[in-house]
C-alpha cells in the first residue's frame, strides 16, 4: 500500500486527488484483473452469448451481482427471482453509501448517477480509510473518482479478455482466488480494534452458517449480526 | 438459453444494481439516519467483506474444511499473514496464489 502523499508546500488540485486515487487503486490491480477474466469466463461458460455478456458487464458492472444471477439464468429461474438476488447481493452498498454520502451531496444528480454506477467494494475501502486518516482532504470527490474510473477500465477490460478466452482458460486454473485474496489484503487493515474483530468474527460464522440461504441473504444476515455484535462490544468496552 | 429471456435478466440485473447503489445518493441529506445506526453502520464494511470472503475460503468442494487438506483455507491464511507482515498487496495476492497452486500441484 502506498503512504499518504503530504504535500505542505503547494496546494493539493483536483487533478492531484485524481491521480492519487488511480495510483492507491493500483495495488490492487491484480486481483482486479484476476476477478474480472473470471466473471468474463463464467458468463460466457453459463451459457451467455459473447454479445449478451459484453453488454451485462458494461451495463451492470456488478461482480458479485452477475456471478450470483448465473445459475439462475442458466436454470430458467423467474426474472423476479433474478433481480431479487441481484438486489440483495448489492443492498451492501446502501450501507456504504449513508457512510459517504456527506461526502457527495453536494454534486449534481447526474454526478451522483455515475458515482452509484462506479461504486465497488476496492474502491470504498480505500476511500473510507482515506478519509479517517486524513478529514480535511481537499477534492476527495476526485480523488474518488479516480480510483473509480481505474477500477471500472481494468475490470471491463479484464472481463472482456475472459468472454473471448473463455474456451482456452481452463476453471481449474482457480484464478478466482486471487480476487478473493484481495478482500482478504482489504479487511486485514480494517481489524485494528476489538469490536471490529468481534463483528467479522461473527460475520464469518453466520456467513457459513447461512451459505444456502436463497437470494443470497446469508449476506445481509451476516452484516446484521456482525454489525449488531461489533456496536454492542464497543458499547460494552465504554461502559465504565 | 433463449434470447428474449436473458436480455430481461440483464435488464433486471442492471436495474437491482443501479437502483440498490444510486438510491441513498440521489436522496442526497433528505433522509436521516439516527445517529446511533449511523454510528453502528462503520462496522458493516468490514463484516461485509468477511462475509463475502469467508465463504469462498472455507468451503472445500461444498464441505466446510478448516485443514491443511483445503488450499483455498491455507492461501486466505498466508496471504492474510504476508499482508499484515509487510502491507503489501502484491506481495499477499500473489503469495496466496503461489500457495495455492503448490498445495494443488503436491
Amino acid at each position: 500500500m502506498s503512504e499518504p502523499i503530504i504535500n505542505d508546500t503547494g496546494a493539493v488540485t483536483p487533478r492531484d486527488a485524481f491521480l492519487r486515487g488511480v495510483r492507491e487503486l493500483m495495488p490492487a490491480w491484480p486481483g482486479i484483473f484476476a476477478w474480472g477474466l473470471v466473471t468474463g469466463i463464467a458468463m460466457v461458460k453459463s451459457g451467455l452469448s459473447v454479445t449478451e455478456a459484453t453488454v451485462l458487464s458494461l451495463l451492470a458492472y456488478a461482480g458479485s451481482a452477475q456471478l450470483a444471477a448465473l445459475p439462475l439464468m442458466a436454470a430458467f429461474a423467474p426474472i423476479w427471482l433474478v433481480t431479487l438476488t441481484a438486489v440483495t447481493v448489492n443492498l451492501r452498498f446502501v450501507v456504504y453509501s449513508v457512510l459517504t454520502r456527506r461526502h457527495f451531496a453536494h454534486l449534481s444528480g447526474q454526478r451522483r448517477l455515475w458515482l452509484g454506477y462506479l461504486v465497488g467494494d476496492i474502491m470504498f475501502a480505500r476511500f473510507t480509510a482515506m478519509i479517517e486518516r486524513e478529514p480535511d482532504y481537499p477534492h476527495r470527490v476526485h480523488y474518488y473518482f479516480g480510483g473509480a474510473i481505474a477500477n471500472w477500465v481494468l475490470w471491463q477490460i479484464s472481463s472482456i479478455i475472459g468472454i473471448f478466452a473463455a474456451t482456452t482458460i481452463p476453471t481449474s486454473w482457480g484464478l478466482e482466488l486471487a480476487g478473493t485474496l484481495t478482500l482478504v489484503a482489504l479487511l486485514v487493515p480494517l481489524c485494528a480494534n476489538r469490536p471490529v474483530l468481534a463483528g467479522v468474527m461473527v460475520a464469518s460464522v453466520v456467513s457459513v452458517l447461512a451459505h444456502d440461504v436463497p437470494m443470497r441473504l446469508g449476506l445481509l444476515l451476516a452484516i446484521a449480526f456482525g454489525v449488531g455484535t461489533a456496536f454492542a462490544v464497543e458499547r460494552a468496552g465504554r461502559a465504565p | 438459453m433463449t434470447e428474449p429471456y436473458v436480455w430481461w435478466a440483464i435488464l433486471g440485473i442492471t436495474l437491482a444494481t443501479f437502483l440498490s447503489r444510486c438510491s441513498l445518493h440521489l436522496l442526497g441529506n433528505r433522509l436521516q439516519v439516527p445517529h446511533t445506526l449511523e454510528s453502528a453502520l462503520r462496522y458493516a464494511p468490514a463484516c461485509a467483506l468477511a462475509a463475502i470472503l469467508v465463504p469462498d475460503l472455507v468451503f472445500n468442494e461444498g464441505q466446510l474444511d478448516l485443514s491443511f487438506d483445503n488450499p483455498r483455507w491455507v492461501a486466505g491464511i498466508v496471504s492474510a499473514a504476508i499482508f499484515a507482515a509487510n502491507r503489501s498487496m502484491i506481495a499477499s495476492i500473489s503469495g496466496g496464489m503461489a500457495v495455492f497452486w503448490l498445495l494443488r500441484v503436491w
